[in-house]
């Protein structure tokens, strides 16, 4: 599902973010990216929805090999991955229904498609009680469930996630966790860049770990530090 | 189709309420650049029409000298009748020319009083298939013997000519510029409405919607400027035609003026041009908000 074959990006500035990756993901896993801050973790989702281009090395997701795709069939590969951020990113002038329709009419779904899934996703995520409500009306865990549920709602065979906890308290986490992992269990392939120890530690899942742009570590059912 | 079509009536909307006063200013002055740039078109229009009346009556006139020989006469009369440019031949003679004068200057006495026959000088005046090339046919026969003098009335008509090019080149050249500068203020606005409304767009990329569907908005919120402009360009125009250009017309009775025909004519120019030139200014605009 996910594949990455000695991949190596540095930016403008010098520095190596990512040094000879590689790495094979199958379709269904959940993988846990792990490493300290500036590590290469958000380097490598970027690397995987094109938002950057390695150096060298390959790179195929979802059955597309990434490098040396040409510029209007990115569209086409962004419609087969959900993203979700630390920041969330809704539009702060539509509801929470309103935001996850917008992911659906910008790639020309019909309306009656987008009226019967947008209540379905909502429901998945637990906020169809909310569905009128603005971004600026929710907390910040359910600001990020109308984030997972606009990344989830075209189901994508793959979601990526750069640190979805990173703003959230504890408890909220864990509700976040759940979700992710409900959705996991539908067959979508789950990456997911964290420093959260206590959530790695918590889930027994894969965790790769990034040490100033190499991979140290892949671990199945490992914890965040080294061990176990 | 029909959220697409609402979600991009909504973004025009937006887009144009959010900097009315660039809009302004951008619509200001795509109206004064088409405005120029239809004036430079219907000088040329003018010119046009001009030239074909003009040439069609176009005569290159040879005048014989007095001492000319019946055999002189004969060989230019066949030579010009043999060029291939020469469409018709007429000699008038001394007799023919003062008639002709008598006509002409009928209430002019003292004129007439002074001119006899004798000293008009007789003739050819040749009619051209191609009026435009007068210069030549008058050079072909201009030195030959028996040839006082070759008189063609293009050099004043290139004169004339030379005056309402002039007029057409500055109004293009101007427009030209105004153009660039109406291009420049559409490239702008677009790139403020675009950086205004990144979030968004950021959005729209990573769910994958193609440019073409993010860039069409704005796009389109450009055209509705160049178009808007042209519209009022061509408003200005027919203004012009009604008021000024009707009296001209008035004033000028030798020629055809242009007039509300013309202007209707130049108008779709004008928003072919206001609505590419913007079309294309706010498709550069973007292509840094764009780059995957
Ligand atoms: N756009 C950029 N231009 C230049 N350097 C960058 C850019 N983005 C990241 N870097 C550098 O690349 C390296 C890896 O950054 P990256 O954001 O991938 O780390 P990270 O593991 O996500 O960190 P964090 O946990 O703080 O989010 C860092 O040294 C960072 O300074
Ligand atoms: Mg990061």
């Amino acid at each position: 599902m996910i594949k990455l074959d000695h991949v190596t990006k540095s930016y403008k500035a010098g520095a190596t973010a990512l040094a000879d990756i590689s790495l094979e993901v199958d379709k269904g896993e959940f993988v846990f990216l792990v490493g300290a801050s500036g590590s290469g973790k958000s380097t490598f989702i970027r690397l995987l929805i094109k938002d950057e281009e390695p150096d060298t090395g390959d790179i195929v997701i979802a059955g597309k090999r990434l490098v040396g795709m040409k510029n209007w069939k990115v569209p086409a590969l962004r419609r087969e991955l959900g993203c979700v951020f630390q920041d969330f990113k809704l539009l702060d002038n539509k509801t929470v229904a309103e935001n996850v329709s917008f992911a659906l009419e910008v790639i020309g779904k019909p309306r009656n498609t987008i009226n019967k899934t947008v209540p379905e996703v909502l429901k998945v995520v637990g906020l169809a009680h909310k569905h009128a409500a603005y971004p600026h009306e929710l907390s910040g865990g359910e600001q990020q469930r109308v984030s997972i549920a606009r990344a989830f709602v075209n189901h994508p065979r793959i979601l990526l996630c750069d640190e979805p906890t990173g703003n959230l308290d504890p408890t909220t986490s864990v509700g976040i966790m759940k979700l992710l992992d409900r959705i996991n269990k539908t067959g979508t392939t789950v990456l997911m860049a964290t420093h959260d120890q206590h959530i790695v530690d918590s889930m027994r899942r894969r965790v790769v770990e990034l040490e100033d742009g190499r991979m140290v570590r892949d671990q199945r059912r490992g914890v965040y530090g080294y061990g176990a | 189709m029909a959220p697409r079509f609402r979600y991009l009536l909504g973004e025009l909307g937006v887009g144009l309420r959010r900097n009315l006063l660039m809009t302004v200013a951008t619509v200001v002055t795509v109206t004064v650049s088409l405005s120029l740039l239809g004036a430079g078109l219907l000088t040329q229009r003018q010119v046009d029409i001009a030239r074909q009346l003009f040439f069609q009556e176009v005569e290159v006139s040879i005048f014989l000298s007095d001492d000319i020989s019946q055999q002189q006469r004969q060989s230019l009369e066949r030579a010009l009748a043999d060029h291939p440019n020469v469409e018709h031949v007429q000699y008038e003679s001394k007799e023919q020319a003062y008639a002709h004068f008598q006509e002409i200057f009928s209430d002019n006495e003292s004129l007439l009083e002074g001119v006899s026959p004798k000293i008009l000088p007789a003739s050819f005046r040749v009619s051209l298939e191609d009026p435009q090339q007068f210069a030549e046919v008058a050079g072909a026969f201009r030195g030959r013997p028996g040839v006082d003098e070759v008189a063609d009335q293009g050099q004043y008509l290139d004169r004339f000519f030379a005056i309402l090019n002039g007029l057409r080149n500055g109004a293009v050249a101007i427009a030209v510029l105004q153009l660039a500068a109406a291009s420049a203020l559409i490239f702008n606005t677009i790139r403020v409405t675009a950086f205004a409304r990144r979030e968004q767009t950021g959005i729209m990329k990573l769910v994958g919607a193609t440019n073409w569907y993010i860039r069409l908005p704005f796009m389109l919120e450009g055209i509705v400027a160049g178009v808007l402009g042209a519209l009022l360009a061509g408003g200005l125009l027919l203004l012009a035609s009604v008021t000024i250009l009707s009296g001209v017309g008035q004033q000028i009775q030798f020629i055809p003026i242009v007039g509300t025909a013309e202007v209707l004519g130049v108008i779709p120019v004008l928003l072919v041009v206001g609505a590419v030139i913007a079309a294309v200014s706010s498709f550069l605009s973007l292509r840094r908000f764009l780059a995957v």
